[in-house]
């Protein structure tokens, strides 16, 4: 009786959820270590946004982490959610490089804003990407 | 629409219960105040309140992937307990 109730909850649910759900991306400790690397990275950078140059620097170093992060989610199978997510932190990221890229005054609240979003954002992502099923 | 009306836009979704849209309203009544007060320029706040919808659209495919992972951890719990009797 109690293998027909199961089985019944199971077939109650709507198809496309079930098969996303049950055909999911794994957790990937590669993953998990990149985007680890970007939250703990833009924790530290939030803090030396006074220093341009070392900033300027920061930025690059970021950016690359982002890309990279971007890149390796890209063909994940199964990973739409993932995927989305990691191009709109990229964004965030190369925003500032861009910035500093241009030669523009970057004022340091602008620095210390963009470090905490990524921050804020990777956080968030990382959790997510923690509780995938193994 | 004026400034005055954004500005009580804003006040309502601070208040408005749900912790994402009042911590997002406050970053952005925040962002739009430094740079009244000279401390952002007009393209680095343009940039900023990008960086705001940028960080909803990662909030929202995080809460799709939450919701798959939850379904999932269910399913397998329904597969075992089927398997198991």
């Amino acid at each position: 009786m109690k293998k027909i109730i199961a089985l019944i909850s199971v077939l109650m649910l709507n198809g496309c959820a079930v098969y996303d759900a049950v055909t999911m991306t794994k957790y990937d400790p590669n993953e998990y270590l990149l985007i680890t690397e970007i939250k703990v990275d833009a924790t530290d950078y939030a803090d030396q946004c006074d220093d341009v140059n070392k900033s300027k620097l920061n930025a690059m170093v970021l950016s690359h982490k982002t890309i990279m992060f971007a890149a390796y989610s890209e063909n994940l199978p199964s990973n739409g959610d993932g995927i989305k997510a990691a191009r709109a932190l990229n964004e965030i990221a190369q925003g500032l490089k861009e910035r500093y890229k241009s030669g523009d005054k970057v004022s340091p609240l602008f620095c210390k804003l963009k470090f905490e979003g990524i921050e804020h954002s990777a956080d968030l992502i990382q959790h997510v990407l923690g509780n995938r099923p193994r | 629409m004026t400034l005055d009306e954004i500005n009580n836009q804003l006040a309502s979704l601070v208040n408005c219960g749900d912790p994402t849209f009042a911590n997002a309203a406050q970053y952005v009544a925040q962002a739009a105040q430094a740079a009244q007060s000279g401390q952002l320029s007009s393209q680095e706040l343009a940039e900023t309140l990008k960086d705001i919808q940028r960080q909803m659209e990662i909030i929202q495919d995080m809460n799709q992937l939450q919701f798959k992972e939850v379904l999932n951890t269910a399913i397998n719990g329904l597969l075992i307990l089927a398997g198991a009797l």
